[in-house]
């Protein structure tokens, strides 16, 4: 009896790994393949559509997107921090209220906020902010709920007796968050900077009405491209974020050491 | 108590500043009333206005209740998240466990896979799906190659394909969620039932599945929320005859630019959003009680 | 701490830098193939002639511009804008485009007033195709005649249509009720009749053009419609097809360039216009987009000639739809097109 069900578990476990891979491999053979028909022949393959990317059309969106999305990690990750320590390690009255308020952009669907700061910010006036700087803002509110509750969650963990003895020893508010809060919840904030990062990369819903003329980001130059012609090309981009991407994960990870807490160290 | 308020202490002993503890909150909660409480007011209250008409008006909102053909679309939502709900529950709950529990190296790869659908790409994922799925895709063409099918299976433009792309694009989130409940409960736990002689199978069905009903209601309910507002999925999947209400919001935008009435699509799915967490927190309270009682 | 440093300053410069240079000009427009293409003819003579810098911004299809017109109550950031006769009626209504007058556009005056004055005083028509019958040379037996052709039997499961969130879809309705007795506006059943019979036979229905050509370039379809200008492009990248304008006539599409009212750029924008609708300008545009003009006067290879809108006669074969009814019509035409049309395909 146990082994069937050990049995069950390993195939299912390998099943699901198989439908995670499916349509990454497929990707990947589009953007090896010559021609718009995708092909698994590997002999066929080519890699000349990599070599498409390395054109302004392709570079500057991206480059944008890596801006933006570094601003809005860095940002969500020092807003979320403030947040997090007055409702998670001050414990403020009301802070399950304040925490809710936080988290609700959530519950809103992507265009809907989208449309809503377009329409706000014309009927203000304050056209000067349609273009990057709302765009930057908006996906701070997109991000933000993600970065409270990740340094949030590793502000709970926070042992406070840890504070309560640098505080006997006579360390400073400010040295106390310095050298014992800010070093054991680093971890926390980077996978919350980790997230806000790659959600920013990759967002089209709350871009496509904040994008600046001239200045696009990549998702959406994938979905304009995608109007007008389907080649491989647009998987190579795909497959090449995707990599950049991972390096970025990789940096942050050897900054701030987030995967100790993912693996395991958070409860 | 902050570093000000140790200083005011030893002048005034009594009672720390309260405007001060708050302070930090001041920049977050500005940018999120700016940007986000103030527009989604604008946009309710778009709801209630017309084109053609001044003052207040439920004309919007009559529109869409009246119609079999929205409320279709609202209905059609509910049953695709829910579906999607499902499956990614149960499709995360073996490579959660594999996480939480496993010590093997290839504990790192599994990680790295659980996550990589969240890495690419939404559109071009689902393009990728639809290469596999459609009628000349791979599995249609290989099953009638092999012979065991005449004719193609219809796996795409429809429910059952923009469930499977939502079950993929949804995946990591609901792993993630789980694997938070599952590190959550001792493995000691599952060790000492079984030297008590409990099967592997009913200690999954008595320990860690009741155990981790939390993580379970979380993981249906994120899973829930993020299918029934996604949008480039249904549209590429689903073909022209699945609307949903993310989509038929889109169109509302985009194309017949009648913004009262999306607005009031908008809303709700907002309301539905809100009474399938307000029913998923009951039904853990509710289950939660059961175990502990 | 560098980072923050580098953060910090990423951050001022993508707040307060300004993003272009006074002088360029913002146009936006399609992407894709398109993009190459009016750089070539247009773009780049008029950057040379005025010696500025054209920003180009790909970003939307016209339907989703307009509605950043609107969002942004004329400030949508780019200066000139590609979009169609409907939404030049509609942006003029809403008052969120210029109006032009031959003072600031003197060009509009060789335009055929006819056109013109389809798209009204804010819209310069700088380009028109037809909605043509496309089809596979390989595949058809005799080359199809008539918008009936589609209807045949050998044709079905061999034709793809456009969903309503592609503007020809309403078009074809409106030309499948002329042919089929009704008209173009108000006696619009026999078009929607006569979709909901040819989207049985159909494989279905798709929004973007790249898409709908790839179902006829890889043979998954044998005919579908198609505004001509692609179709010549598709025929010119040696893909087997070819496309005819029917006997019982087309409708066209009648692209124009807009100016919105919060411009930055507008003097620039309107010499952009001007320049666009040169008869040298328009020359270039019909032999590298491969679509008609409005212009009668330009002169165009006899291949131009012969397959694309030039002349008064070429436009006689056309029914020219009243937009303005067209698009309050829209909502409830879409609502049909989804209830009867759409699940008559399966």
């Amino acid at each position: 009896m146990n082994q069937v069900v050990s049995a069950l578990f390993w195939v299912s476990l390998v099943l699901v790994l198989t439908f995670i891979t499916l349509p990454l491999v497929v990707v990947m053979a589009a953007s090896l393949s010559p021609t718009a028909v995708v092909t698994l022949r590997p002999w066929e393959w080519t890699v000349q559509w990599y070599g498409d990317l390395w054109t302004a059309r392709w570079l500057d969106p991206f480059m944008l997107s890596a801006q933006l999305a570094l601003i809005v990690s860095i940002a969500s990750g020092v807003l979320g921090l403030l947040a997090a320590y007055v409702v998670a390690y001050e414990k403020c009255p009301g802070h399950a209220a304040i925490m809710s308020f936080l988290l609700s952009p959530l519950a809103v669907p992507q265009i809907v906020k989208g449309v809503a700061i377009v329409l706000f910010l014309s009927s203000a006036g304050l056209y000067n902010w349609l273009g990057t700087p709302g765009l930057i803002a908006a996906h701070i509110i997109l991000t933000l709920p993600f970065a409270v509750r990740m340094i949030a969650t590793a502000m709970f963990n926070f042992d406070k007796n840890l504070d309560r003895a640098g505080q006997s020893l006579g360390a400073s508010k400010m040295d106390r968050i310095r050298y014992l809060l800010l070093p054991i919840i680093k971890p926390g904030v980077f996978s919350g900077m980790t997230f806000a990062f790659i959600i920013s990369f990759n967002n089209i819903p709350l871009s496509v009405f904040l994008v600046r003329p001239g200045e696009t980001t990549l998702p959406i130059t994938v979905i304009n491209y995608i109007e007008y012609s389907l080649d491989p090309v647009l998987a190579a981009v795909n497959v090449a974020s995707l990599l950049f991407v991972l390096g970025v994960i990789f940096i942050f990870e050897k900054i701030g050491g987030f995967s100790a807490q993912i693996h395991g160290g958070s409860k | 108590m902050s570093v000000l308020a140790l200083k005011a202490d030893k002048r005034r002993p009594h009672g720390p500043s309260r405007v001060q503890q708050f302070l930090p909150l001041f920049p977050p909660s500005l940018i999120l009333l700016l940007f986000f409480a103030i527009p989604m007011g604008m946009m309710v209250g778009l709801s209630f206005q017309q084109s053609d008409a001044s003052g207040l008006t439920l004309a919007s909102y009559e529109r869409f209740f009246s119609d079999q053909f929205t409320l279709m679309g609202m209905a059609r939502t509910v049953v695709m998240s829910g579906l999607v709900a499902i499956c990614v529950t149960i499709m995360a709950y073996p490579v959660a466990y594999f996480l939480a529990r496993s010590k093997s190296r290839w504990r790192a790869l599994v990680f790295a896979l659980a996550i990589a659908p969240e890495l690419a790409g939404v559109v071009l994922r689902t393009y990728g799906w639809l290469i596999i799925l459609e009628n000349q895709g791979f599995i249609n063409n290989a099953l009638i190659w092999l012979g065991v099918i005449a004719e193609p299976l219809p796996l795409a433009k429809n429910m059952f394909g923009v469930v499977v792309g939502l079950t993929h694009v949804i995946l990591p989130f609901g792993i993630l969620s789980l694997l938070t409940s599952l590190q959550g409960v001792d493995p000691n736990l599952e060790k000492s039932a079984q030297i008590l002689g409990a099967s592997r199978a009913s200690v999954i069905r008595h320990i860690v599945v009741p155990l981790t009903v939390p993580g379970i209601v979380s993981s249906m309910l994120l899973a829930f929320t993020m299918s029934a507002s996604a949008y480039a999925t249904p549209a590429i999947l689903g073909g022209a005859g699945f609307k949903v209400l993310a989509t038929m919001i889109y169109e509302q935008v985009l194309f017949y630019i009648d913004w009262s009435f999306a607005a009031v699509m908008a809303n709700v799915l907002l309301v539905m959003m809100l009474i399938v967490a307000l029913i998923g927190t009951r039904l853990e309270a509710r289950l939660h009680q059961k175990l502990h009682t | 701490m560098k980072p923050i440093y580098i953060a910090a300053s990423l951050l001022a410069s993508a707040a307060f830098a300004s993003p272009t240079m006074a002088r360029d000009l913002i146009v936006n427009s399609y992407g894709g193939p398109y993009e190459q293409i009016i750089r070539d003819a247009i773009i780049t003579p008029f950057e040379q002639e005025y010696g500025v810098r054209v920003i180009y911004d790909a970003v939307g299809s016209s339907s989703q511009d307009y509605a950043k017109i609107k969002a942004t109550n004329g400030r949508p950031g780019f200066d000139v804008v590609v979009m169609t006769a409907s939404q030049s009626l509609q942006g003029c209504e809403d008052g969120l485009l210029e109006r032009f007058s031959p003072d600031t556009v003197p060009n509009l005056a060789h335009l055929n007033p006819e056109i013109s004055a389809v798209a009204g005083p804010c819209g310069a028509v700088h380009e028109l195709q037809y909605l043509s019958l496309l089809y596979r040379t390989d595949m058809v037996s005799e080359s199809p005649q008539s918008w009936l052709d589609l209807f045949e039997d050998d044709l079905t499961g061999r034709v793809i249509l456009p969903s309503f969130g592609n503007v020809m879809a309403a078009y074809l309705t409106q030309l499948m009720s002329v042919i089929h007795g009704g008209d173009l506006d108000s006696d619009i059943d026999p078009g929607f009749e006569a979709m909901t019979r040819l989207a049985a036979q159909s494989v279905g229905f798709e929004q973007a053009s790249a898409i709908l050509e790839s179902y006829i370039v890889d043979g998954r379809v044998w005919a579908m419609p198609f505004w001509d200008g692609r179709a010549q492009l598709l025929v010119d990248s040696g893909a087997p097809v070819d496309y005819v304008l029917p006997e019982e006539g087309s409708v066209p599409l009648i692209a124009t360039l807009n100016v919105p009212i919060g411009a930055q750029n507008k003097e620039l924008a309107l010499a952009f216009v001007d320049f666009f609708l040169e008869k040298t300008s328009q020359e270039r545009w019909v032999e590298g987009y491969k679509v008609g003009s409005a212009r009668a006067d330009i002169e165009v290879s006899d291949q131009a000639q012969d397959r694309k809108i030039t002349s008064q006669a070429d436009l006689d074969a056309l029914y020219l739809p009243d937009l303005l009814s067209l698009a309050s019509n829209l909502s409830a035409w879409g609502e049909r097109w989804e209830r009867e049309v759409v699940p008559a395909a399966r």
